[in-house]
C-alpha cells in the first residue's frame, strides 16, 4: 500500500525535529558555562611551557575573546609537581587548569586525588586521531623530537638520517644531548628508541660518549654557533625561531620520539567554569594553528593542514612513542647503567 | 614551636646572674621588662624564620615521604649518603670550596689594604668598581664566561689563536678551572665588602706602636694590621667557605658539562631530575652539610674566644693612609686590571650580545634593537621589577635591622642566651639554597589556613630576611667587634639614657657596616633565585624568576638587557653609598 506523501512528509519532520532539540539543550548549557566563567573573570594555570612565546599568545587570545584574565604559573616539572602536591596536601586551592605531560598525569592519579573528573567540553570532538580524551585529561599538543645539525659542520651527504646514523665513527664525542639519566626530554627519547631500535641502539649510542647538557633552549643555540654539530633529542618548537643560525632539524626515518601534554583540572579549582572555557580554547582550531605554526603538532583536526608551508613537515611527522610511565624506572635504570 | 619560644623565653628571664658580670649586662639585665620582651620577640622571630623550615626539612629527611602524604619515618635518607661517589663528590666540593676561598681571600685582603690603607689614586672610585662583580647575577657571568672562555669558539680562544696563530684553545671553562673562576668573580668582592670597612676604621696608631718598636713594615702588617683584622677575615673567610660549598650555578654551568659533581649538583639532581623527587636523600645531605659547617663556625668561635679586638676605642685618633710615592700607580694598575678582568670582559659581552639578534653572533646584518623593546614593553618585566624593587627596600631594611639587633645582643652583652640567638641566626646560611627554598614551601604551606602567607609577595620576604640574616649578623658583628666598651660607658656615665648611647656612640660608628650590608642585601634578594621559584605564585614574580624563565626560553640576549639594566642600578646605588659615607667620614 502507498503510503500517502502528506504522513511521510511529516515523518521527517518529527524525526528532524527530534534531532535538534538535543543538541539545542547542550548550546544551552555550554552557554552558561562560559557566562560562568565569565563571572569567576579569572583562571590560573599552571604549566610548564617556560614562557614559550607561542603559549603566551594563546593565553592573549583567550582573554581577548572572553575578557577572562589568564594568571600562568610557569615551572619546570618537577618544581610543579612538588608545588601542586604540596598546596593539595596543605590544602590551599591556588591553581585551576594545569597543563602538563601525560605522564605527570597519570602518576598524579596514581598518587593521589589531585585533579577532578573533566566535565564535557565540546571542542574535544574535534580530536583528530589517535588522540582522545579521557576521564581527567585532554591532549593539549605533543611534543615531537628530532636531531639538530649545523649546515656549516655537517656535510649532505653525512646528514644522518636515520637514528642509526649517529652511531657513526665520525660523530665520536660530537654529540651534544640532554641528559638522558634525569626525567625530561633525553630520557625520553632513551626509553622510547629502546623499543623502537635494535635492542643494543642505546649501548652503541653510549659509546659515541655524548655530550651531556640540560640547557635544551640554549644548546641549539650552541650548535648554531659551531659548538657541536649535533644535537639530540631536538623538540622541533625550540629551532622554531631559530631563523637565519646555520641549523636544521632533521626528522629521522623512523619517526620522531614525542612527548604529550594533556591538560587537566585541578582538584578543587577555584575558578572551575574558567578552567574549563579556557581548555575549550585551547582545543580551538585558532589556538593549535598558533602551536602548529611553532612547530608543534596540534591534536585537533584542521589545524596541521593550514600550518604555515614551513611548518608543514613538523605538524604532519611520523611520531613513534610515547615514554610509559610503567617503564620508567626501568628505563632510568638502564640509562643510568648505560652513562655511569 | 609557639610553646617551645615561650619556654625559651622563661629560661631567659629566669637566668640568675653570675658573679663577674660586667655592670653593663648586670643593668641590661635588671632594667624594665621590656628588653626581656624586646628578646622573647627577637627569639620567636628567629624560631619562626629559621628553626621552622627547618625542622620541615629534618621532617622530611627523616620521614619517606614529604610532609602531607602517608609514610614512614626511617634513616633511609641518611643511609643512601655513605657511597664511594659521595665520597668523591663530597671532595670535589671541599677541594673547589677551598680553591675559591684561599686565593680570593688573598686577593681581597691585597685590594682591601690597597683601598683603604694607602694613598692609591682615585680609592673611592675604584673601591666602586671592583666591588661590582658581587652584583651582577651568576646566570648573566654564567652566560658571559660561557661565550668568552668556550673551548671551541670562545673570544678568548679566537683572540689567542689570532695572537700566536696556534690552533689550539688553551682556555676551557667546561673545567675545574672554570668553576673556581667563576665562583671567584663573587667571592673576591664578597671579601672585600665585608673587610674593607674594619681595614679603614683600624687604628693606626697599633702599627705606629709597633714601627717605633723596631718592626718591619711586613711584619709590622703580619703581626698587628692581620691580627686586628683576624674577626674580620675570619668571618668572612668562613662564610666564603661556606657559600663554596653551596655554590650552585658555578658548578652547574661550568661543572655539570665537564662531568664534575660537587654536593649542591647532586642534591639538585636527587630533587629536580628524579621521579620522584628524592626528598628524603636530598634533606639528609643537606643536615649533614648543615652540621659540617657548623664545625667550622665552632672552630671560628674557638680561635676568636677570649681576645679583644677593639680598634674603636675612646681615645682620639685619625685614620692616615700609607704613602706609597711611585709605587701608587702600580696599586693603581693592579686595581684597573681586576676591574677589566671581571667586569669589562663579561659585561662587554652582555652589552655586544643584546644588541644582536642572536647572542654570540656578530654580523652587520644581524644587528637590532629589538631586544631592548621586548624588554621595555615586557609585563612580566615590569612586574617582576617593581616586585623586586618592594621587596629589595622592605627586605634589605628589616635584615639589617634584626642582623644588628642579634649581633648587639651576640658581641656586647653577657647574656649567656646570646650563643642560641647567633646560632639561630646563622642556620640559613648552613644549608643549600636549593634545598632551604623546599622548607619554605613546606613551612608556609602547612601553616594554619588563617595565616595567608602561602603563595603572597610576604612569603618571598620572609624568606629572604631569613637568607639573609646570617650576613647582616656577620656584618655588623664584625662592626660591633671593633668597638671598646669605653665608648658607651662614656656615654652613660655622662648621663646618655640606653637610647641615646645607642643612637649617638654605637649606631653613628657602625652604620658605614650596616649600608654596607644593606646594599648586599638588596642585590641578594635582587639575584636570589633557589627560594624563589618554589615561592612565587601568580602576582608575586621577581627579576630573578623572569631572568630564569628567559634564559631557559633560550632568550639570552633579553637577559643581557635585563642585565645591564641591573648593572645600572648597581653603580647607582654604590655611587650614592660611597658619597654618602665620604661624606659622613669627613664629619667624624
Amino acid at each position: 500500500m502507498l503510503v500517502k506523501p502528506g504522513i511521510a512528509k511529516a515523518a521527517l519532520v518529527a524525526c528532524l525535529a527530534a534531532l535538534v532539540v538535543p543538541a539545542h539543550a547542550e548550546d544551552a548549557s555550554w552557554d552558561a558555562v562560559v557566562s560562568a566563567a565569565k563571572k569567576e573573570g579569572k583562571v590560573v594555570v599552571y604549566n610548564m611551557t617556560l614562557g614559550a612565546p607561542y603559549f603566551k599568545e594563546v593565553l592573549k587570545s583567550f582573554e581577548t575573546k572572553y575578557g577572562i584574565s589568564v594568571e600562568s604559573l610557569d615551572l619546570r616539572a618537577s618544581e610543579l609537581a612538588e608545588r601542586i602536591r604540596t598546596e593539595q596536601a596543605a590544602g590551599r586551592y591556588l591553581g585551576d587548569a594545569e597543563m602538563i605531560s601525560s605522564t605527570m598525569i597519570e602518576e598524579q592519579l596514581k598518587n593521589g586525588d589531585f585533579i577532578q573528573k573533566l566535565p564535557p567540553i565540546p571542542n574535544t570532538a574535534n580530536l583528530r586521531p589517535p588522540f582522545k580524551a579521557d576521564d581527567h585529561s585532554v591532549p593539549a599538543f605533543v611534543q615531537p623530537m628530532g636531531i639538530l645539525i649545523n649546515t656549516r659542520l655537517v656535510k649532505d651527504e653525512d646528514v644522518p638520517r636515520s637514528w642509526d646514523d649517529l652511531t657513526s665513527p665520525k660523530w665520536k664525542g660530537k654529540i651534544l644531548s640532554d641528559d638522558m639519566r634525569p626525567l625530561g626530554s633525553g630520557n625520553a627519547m632513551f626509553s622510547i628508541l629502546q623499543k623502537s631500535m635494535d635492542a643494543d641502539f642505546n649501548a652503541k649510542l653510549a659509546e659515541q660518549k655524548p655530550v651531556f647538557s640540560r640547557d635544551m633552549r640554549n644548546d641549539a643555540r650552541r650548535v648554531a654557533r659551531g659548538e657541536y654539530p649535533i644535537y639530540i633529542p631536538q623538540i622541533f618548537a625550540f629551532a622554531s625561531d631559530l631563523k637565519g643560525l646555520p641549523v636544521k632539524i632533521v626528522i629521522p626515518k623512523e619517526g620522531a620520539p614525542y612527548a604529550r601534554m594533556d591538560l587537566a583540572v585541578l582538584k578543587n579549582a577555584p575558578h572551575p567554569n574558567a578552567a574549563r572555557l579556557f581548555i575549550q580554547h585551547f582545543l580551538s582550531v585558532d589556538s593549535q594553528l598558533i602551536y602548529a605554526n611553532a612547530w608543534m603538532l596540534p591534536v585537533v583536526a584542521g589545524a596541521a593542514e593550514r600550518a604555515d608551508p614551513e611548518a608543514q613537515p613538523f605538524v604532519n611527522a611520523k611520531l613513534i612513542g610515547p615514554a610509559t610511565l610503567s617503564e620508567r624506572p626501568s628505563m632510568m635504570g638502564l640509562a643510568k647503567k648505560l652513562y655511569p | 614551636m609557639s610553646i617551645s619560644a615561650e619556654d625559651r623565653a622563661d629560661n631567659l628571664r629566669a637566668m640568675p646572674a653570675t658573679p663577674g658580670l660586667s655592670w653593663i649586662g648586670r643593668l641590661l639585665q635588671t632594667t624594665s621588662a621590656g628588653r626581656v620582651v624586646a628578646v622573647t620577640f627577637l627569639v620567636v622571630l628567629l624560631t619562626f624564620l629559621s628553626v621552622y623550615p627547618l625542622s620541615m626539612l629534618l621532617y622530611g629527611s627523616l620521614h619517606s615521604t614529604p610532609p602531607g602524604m602517608a609514610g614512614t619515618f626511617n634513616l633511609d635518607g641518611y643511609l643512601q649518603i655513605f657511597t664511594q661517589q659521595n665520597a668523591v663528590t663530597l671532595l670535589n666540593t671541599v677541594g673547589i670550596a677551598f680553591a675559591k676561598t684561599i686565593p680570593s681571600l688573598v686577593l681581597a685582603v691585597l685590594l682591601a689594604w690597597i683601598l683603604a690603607r694607602t694613598d692609591t689614586p682615585m680609592r673611592g672610585t675604584l673601591e666602586a668598581l671592583i666591588t661590582l662583580p658581587f652584583f651582577i647575577p651568576p646566570i648573566l657571568t654564567a652566560m658571559a664566561w660561557g661565550m668568552l672562555g668556550n673551548p671551541q669558539v670562545g673570544l678568548l680562544n679566537q683572540v689567542y689563536q689570532w695572537v700566536t696563530g696556534s690552533n689550539t684553545a688553551p682556555i676551557n671553562v667546561y673545567s675545574y678551572g672554570g668553576v673556581v673562576w667563576h665562583m671567584m668573580q663573587y667571592s673576591v668582592p664578597f671579601l672585600f665588602l665585608l673587610i674593607v670597612d674594619a681595614f679603614r676604621a683600624m687604628d693606626q696608631s697599633l702599627e705606629e706602636a709597633a714601627r717605633m718598636c723596631g718592626a718591619s713594615r711586613l711584619r709590622t702588617f703580619c703581626t698587628v694590621t692581620l691580627q686586628l683584622m683576624l674577626p674580620a677575615l675570619t668571618g668572612a673567610a668562613i662564610l666564603s667557605f661556606i657559600r663554596g660549598i653551596e655554590n650552585f650555578e658555578s658548578p652547574l654551568f661550568f661543572g655539570t658539562p665537564a662531568g664534575i659533581r660537587v654536593i649542591t649538583t647532586d642534591i639538585y639532581d636527587s630533587i629536580n631530575q628524579r621521579s620522584p623527587p628524592e626528598y628524603q636523600y636530598a634533606t639528609a645531605v643537606s643536615f649533614v652539610i648543615m652540621a659540617l659547617l657548623f664545625l667550622i663556625v665552632l672552630l671560628q668561635w674557638r680561635i676568636l674566644r677570649g681576645r679583644s679586638f677593639q680598634t674603636v676605642t675612646g681615645k682620639g685618633y685619625s685614620p692616615t693612609v700609607m704613602k706609597l710615592g711611585r709605587w701608587r700607580w702600580v696599586t693603581f694598575a693592579f686595581c684597573l686590571l681586576f676591574f677589566f678582568v671581571t667586569v669589562i670582559l663579561p659585561v662587554g659581552q652582555l652589552l655586544i650580545g643584546s644588541f644582536f639578534k642572536f647572542f654570540g653572533f656578530y654580523q652587520q646584518d644581524m644587528l637590532t634593537l629589538e631586544h631592548y623593546r621586548a624588554v621595555f614593553g615586557s609585563g612580566d618585566f615590569w612586574r617582576g621589577f617593581s616586585n623586586t624593587m618592594l621587596l629589595g627596600f622592605v627586605g634589605a631594611t628589616l635584615t639589617m635591622l634584626l642582623g644588628g639587633a642579634v649581633a648587639y645582643i651576640s658581641v656586647r652583652t653577657k647574656w649567656r642566651g646570646r650563643r642560641l640567638i647567633d646560632a639561630m641566626a646563622w642556620l640559613p646560611w648552613m644549608m643549600p639554597g636549593i634545598v632551604l627554598g623546599v622548607g619554605f614551601l613546606w613551612g608556609f604551606a602547612l601553616l594554619p589556613h588563617a595565616i595567608p602567607i602561602y603563595g603572597t609577595i610576604w612569603a618571598l620576604l620572609l624568606a629572604y630576611i631569613s637568607l639573609g640574616t646570617p650576613l647582616s649578623v656577620r656584618i655588623m658583628s664584625s662592626a660591633y667587634a671593633q668597638l671598646s666598651f669605653d665608648l658607651e660607658e662614656c656615654s652613660r656615665v655622662h648621663g646618655g639614657s640606653w637610647l641615646q648611647t645607642m643612637g649617638r656612640i654605637v649606631i653613628a660608628l657602625a652604620w658605614p657596616s650596616f649600608a654596607v650590608g644593606w646594599v648586599l642585601l638588596f642585590f641578594g634578594i635582587m639575584r636570589e633565585l633557589s627560594a624563589s621559584v618554589l615561592l612565587y605564585s601568580v602576582g608575586s614574580e621577581v627579576l630573578s624568576v623572569v631572568l630564569l624563565k628567559l634564559w631557559a626560553n633560550g632568550n639570552a640576549e633579553q637577559v643581557s638587557v635585563i642585565g645591564l639594566i641591573m648593572m645600572g642600578m648597581v653603580i647607582l646605588f654604590r655611587w650614592v653609598q660611597l658619597k654618602v659615607i665620604k661624606s659622613r667620614i669627613n664629619a667624624l
